[in-house]
């Protein structure tokens, strides 16, 4: 497996962007508002790919804000009652996040995708209603509270260190994701999501794999949960909503379900197509465009907007010929 | 007052209450279940435009809101018809969980645009009995409540008498027993889903209809909660089985009104899900569920 | 091949709004002094939309108004300059108020922000604005945990609002001065016996909040008031009657309910109508709306409410002139009634004429000092000792609350509100409704 090879198209388009992520802060410059928007996008990515990292085994999920929260809640506790620095307990917020996935897994793993949604939907429900009532002495309920920042604002320019550690943890998670699509497990989950009954045929044991699959998306969840809220430097049951499960669902179809660069691509064109909708004083109208494009995504572009330059060769080639 | 029991009936008849409405939810989205094999996560937007429709209808023609059932039902069919010709069809047989996604940007959709056309504030309609009450042994009850329960039982009857005596609910039936088999008899099967989306679409309607008239108030963003609800009835009932839809919808109005009765309102959402979970780990294919395909 | 277009097409207009919108974003003038730039946090979309068009009409109201009359004297400058709003929509969410409000500061570099309505979303724009240190007029965010927090310099923020504590304790004290000594009256009561209140609260920070309020007034003062149930219930709840039943089998004197609209005009006929609870509901001053009114109809016929801005029951005295322009203004520039919120950052704005005239500048460390030593007459809502200014502790504004007992209107066929307490401004006196019936002694 070769890292970047400058023959390919892919792999010169992946570095241009790569470079471009390193220096975007210069180029528009190192503001507030850029920095912010820039930092909440890489977070969504990072989420996003996570969700998308399930769908390779053939799994989804409409409840992944139950481990976004989890992780979250998990590190900023850590975080407060331990006085141990963010960074570390982003760890343990995905730990704990990849815990609670493989137990929920592990009711999971049987069932058929329709049960499989509604299971994890039905969680997060279950999560946000236990951290508001009976956890809420540790939680501190509705109220929420005070989380320390990921680089501490005393330091000069803590934006820019924040947005260049962010932009360094979805790099590695993402090419810890394209490790794992390219290894054996990969295959392996390939042949799951194909043919589970093949799958079984060729020894492959799909339980281990799913329930692998369910726990490592569930760990990134957790890291992009716990990242996001010492963004913000607080924590409200909020991030539990509806709203944060179908985000990454939205992002990944829009850029290409079953692709490492979907999310991302997905999560690049909706934010600023939202942001640019929202500056135009447009409200519920910006809804309505996000549905529309993804109910005619599904139909005519079901590999999403990472496929748009094949499919549109495709189309050049049937003209020609 | 006569203690103890007035109250269990009385919870226990407000859990019927708001079972009627999950049984008509879930027995359109068993219905569509068993002919398609999808899941229409948008069911609930169809809850919530008879809503609209009934308020506006009764707004404009002061018509008793019964009645509108008349109204809601046909136009809801119509709107169900249009969104399984549109967006449902064409992904028929692609990917598992596409029609779960495609669900979403029809939710996006559907809310946002009753928001743009009749704004979000909440609505509510009164009935024209609202002031009539009723004596039942311990409890006194609005008549209101009782003509919801007849009129969900009559729609169920009127359901169970197309499906069985009409060569449309035969075909129905048969598509929904056994696709290709139907197919290779003469079925035409995509009219038949797309007759069965319409049914599916005008019992929501109904259920809207029902919702307005007990006076509970709506918004745009209401349908949701109660179709996803809908959705693990069927799953505890038993996919594409309507009796299982109609025992599952009556079994969680009860859970959930003896939950908020003994553990507190705040658990009424979350108890349906824990229901869920706890069958699911138990029967993987939910209660009264056929084994794997 | 034609079905594809349909897509193209699409992207292709998607794609255009994308560029069209970034150039919109980048043509900002920089903050010259040639006018006063001010914020206005709102949720124009999401959950909270209906309060947040308010906050924004009312704003442009006020800046209107101002402008108008010549805008904001700056002494620094020499001159009058004009207001100009800019608006943030947080969408409802954390993330949209961050973008919103980090945009409002290093964009639109404006100069004091106003607004802001749900604590969750205040919570997690608050560092930004402490660091950034922008002067804040905060009208919503009742909670106190987003006043209170001490982990970040909240010192540019104020707070425009009675916080959770401020209404539960007026509520409280009515009950104990007006409705306990009422019921001992009719029914003969002894004079100890303790008034059995019942607790409906949305689960949520603002309900949460009420609750614990309510329990510390009674605690603190010793008040004969005993809590013989607490029933949560989840936002947006529409079907209360099982916990109604509940309460009911508890036998309460009296119900305190801490809802939105949308959620106690079902639980007020759900309780009359459905389950036959004839007991005053006692609710918060965020319903005190038109569309209370009209919706709750008939079973509204002498509930009570906490207020301090109401549509119909303007009280008398220095605010009544004030009130009334402003709802005459709102009513014909758009059409139907300003709520609370509404009145809030009406208020706000001028508050932000005030200080800056005060300040003689727009610098931002000057407006903040002008703002917390700023001590002007109250405008529409009635404050404590009749001037708007900010406690030294947490920069909270301090209101006279009030409480409305509302009654049947045969020409309307709605029932409308008359203050019944405090002394000092109540029209009527509170009565105990004919349908009323005590909990059992």
């Amino acid at each position: 497996m070769k890292l970047f090879n400058p023959h390919d198209p892919r792999h010169l388009l992946t570095s241009a962007l790569l470079v471009l992520a390193f220096l975007i802060p210069f180029v528009i410059g190192s503001n507030l508002y850029y920095l912010t928007i820039l930092i909440l996008m890489l977070i969504f990515i990072i989420y996003a790919s996570a969700w998308n990292f399930l769908t390779f085994s053939g799994q989804g999920s409409l409840g992944h804000a139950a481990f976004f929260g989890l992780g979250g809640y998990a590190a900023s506790l850590m975080a407060v009652k331990l006085g141990l620095p963010p960074l570390v307990t982003l760890l343990f917020g995905g730990c704990f996040a990849a815990l609670i996935g493989v137990l929920i897994g592990l009711t999971c793993v049987r069932l058929r995708e329709w049960f499989l949604a509604m299971v994890t939907f039905g969680f997060a429900v279950i999560i946000q209603t236990l951290i508001v009532s009976q956890l809420a002495p540790v939680t501190g309920g509705w109220d929420g509270f005070p989380v320390p920042k990921l680089v501490p604002p005393s330091f000069p320019g803590y934006l820019m260190i924040e947005y260049y550690l962010v932009l360094l943890i979805a790099i590695v998670i993402i090419l810890i994701f394209r490790y794992l699509l390219q290894s054996r497990i990969g295959l392996a989950l390939a042949a799951i999501r194909e043919n589970e009954v093949e799958a079984r045929a060729a020894g492959i044991n799909p339980v281990p794999f799913k329930l692998f699959a369910f726990g490592v998306s569930a760990f990134v969840t957790g890291i992009a949960g716990s990242l996001e809220i010492f963004h913000f430097g607080y924590i409200t049951p909020e991030i539990f909503g509806i709203d944060l499960s179908f985000w990454p669902i939205i992002y990944s179809i829009t850029g290409g379900l079953g692709t490492l660069a979907g999310p991302i691509v997905g999560t690049i064109v909706v934010t600023l197509l939202w942001d640019g909708l929202n500056s135009l004083g447009l409200t519920y109208a910006r809804f309505i465009i996000i549905g529309v494009l993804l109910v005619l995504i599904i139909i005519f572009l079901p590999r999403g907007l990472v496929s748009l330059p094949d499919e549109i060769k495709k189309r050049l080639k049937k003209r020609r010929s | 007052m006569d203690g103890t029991i007035g109250i269990l009936s009385q919870v226990a008849f407000w859990g019927l209450y708001s079972g009627c409405i999950y049984i008509l939810l879930a027995t359109g989205l068993n219905l569509i279940f068993g002919v398609m094999k999808i899941v229409n996560f948008a069911h609930g937007e169809f809850l919530m435009l008879g809503t609209y429709i009934t308020f506006f209808l009764f707004v404009i023609s002061g018509f008793n809101p019964y009645v509108l059932l008349v109204g809601s039902i046909p136009i809801l069919i119509i709107v169900g018809v249009i969104v399984e010709r549109l967006c449902f069809r064409p992904i028929l047989g692609t990917g598992k969980l596409n029609e779960i996604f495609i669900s979403l940007g029809l939710i996006y959709i559907f809310q946002n645009l009753v928001a743009l056309i009749w704004t979000d504030e909440w609505r509510s309609m009164r009935s024209p009995f609202a002031d009539i009450l009723i004596n039942l042994g311990p409890l006194q009850l609005p008549l209101d409540y009782l003509i919801i329960i007849t009129v969900t039982a009559m729609i169920l009857v009127s359901l169970y008498l197309f499906l069985q005596k009409t060569a449309l609910g035969r075909a129905i039936r048969a598509a929904s027993q056994n696709r290709r088999g139907a197919m290779l008899m003469g079925v035409n099967v995509e009219r038949v889903d797309m007759l069965t989306f319409g049914i599916g679409a005008g019992l929501a309607g109904a259920a809207g209809t029902l919702w307005a008239v007990s006076g509970q108030v709506f918004n745009p963003y209401m349908g949701s909660i109660p179709a996803i609800k809908g959705f693990a009835i069927i799953i505890l009932g038993g996919l594409g089985s309507i009796p299982g839809a109609i025992i599952g919808g009556l079994a969680i109005g009860m859970v959930e009104n003896f939950t908020a009765f003994t553990l507190g309102g705040s658990w009424k959402d979350a108890v349906s899900f824990i229901l869920l979970i706890v069958v699911l780990v138990i029967r993987p294919t939910g209660l009264f569920g056929e084994a794997e395909e | 091949m034609k079905r594809e277009s349909v897509l193209f097409v699409f992207l292709a207009i998607c794609l255009t709004f994308l560029l069209l919108s970034s150039g919109c974003t980048e043509q900002q003038p920089s903050g010259d002094g040639g006018e006063v730039r001010i914020g206005v946090v709102a949720s124009m979309t999401g959950a909270a939309s209906t309060t947040g068009k308010d906050i924004w009409q009312s704003a442009e109201l006020a800046a209107e108004e101002i402008n108008a009359k010549g805008g904001i004297y700056v002494k620094e400058l020499g001159r009058s300059v004009p207001v100009r709003l800019v608006q943030g929509d947080d969408e409802s969410t954390r993330e949209g108020g961050q973008k919103a409000v980090s945009k409002l500061i290093t964009q639109d570099k404006v100069d004091v922000l106003v607004g802001g309505y749900s604590s969750a979303v205040v919570s997690a724009h608050q560092a930004i604005v402490a660091e950034y240190r922008v002067p804040y007029i905060i009208s919503g965010g009742s909670s106190t945990s987003v006043s209170h927090r001490n982990d970040i310099d909240t010192s540019y923020m104020f707070f425009h609002r009675p916080n959770t504590d401020d209404s539960g304790e007026a509520s409280i004290l009515f009950v104990d001065e007006v409705v306990r000594p009422a019921l001992i009256g009719k029914f003969g009561f002894s004079e100890d016996r303790p008034l059995k209140l019942a607790v409906i609260y949305q689960d949520s920070p603002f309900g949460k909040g009420q609750l614990d309020a309510v329990k510390n007034v009674i605690a603190a003062r010793n008040l004969r008031i005993e809590i013989i149930a607490e029933e949560p219930f989840k936002m947006g709840e529409s079907d209360f009657r099982t916990v109604l039943t509940s309460v009911k089998a508890k036998n309460p004197d009296m119900i305190y309910s801490v809802t939105f609209l949308n959620e106690l005009v079902p639980m007020t006929q759900q309780a009359r109508r459905d389950v036959g609870l004839n007991t005053l509901i006692l609710a918060i001053e965020n319903n005190d709306d038109p569309d209370y009114y009209k919706g709750v109809g008939v079973y509204g016929d002498g509930q009570v409410m906490e207020s301090r801005f109401s549509p119909y029951a303007v009280p008398r005295g220095s605010t009544e002139m004030a009130t009334r322009q402003f709802l005459a203004n709102f009513d014909k520039k758009y059409g139907g009634f300003a709520g609370m919120m509404g009145a809030a950052t009406y208020e706000s704005v001028y508050i932000t004429k005030e200080a800056i005239e005060k300040a003689g500048s727009l610098d931002k460390a000057k407006v903040r000092d002008a703002l917390a030593t700023l001590s002007m007459p109250q405008m529409m809502e009635i404050m404590k000792g009749g001037v708007i200014s900010f406690s030294p502790d947490f920069r909270e504004s301090k209101f006279d609350l009030y409480v409305v007992q509302l009654a049947m209107d045969q020409a309307s066929g709605e029932p409308r509100p008359f203050i019944v307490w405090p002394d000092n401004l109540k029209d009527r006196e509170f009565v105990v409704p004919d349908w009323y019936s005590p909990g059992s002694s």
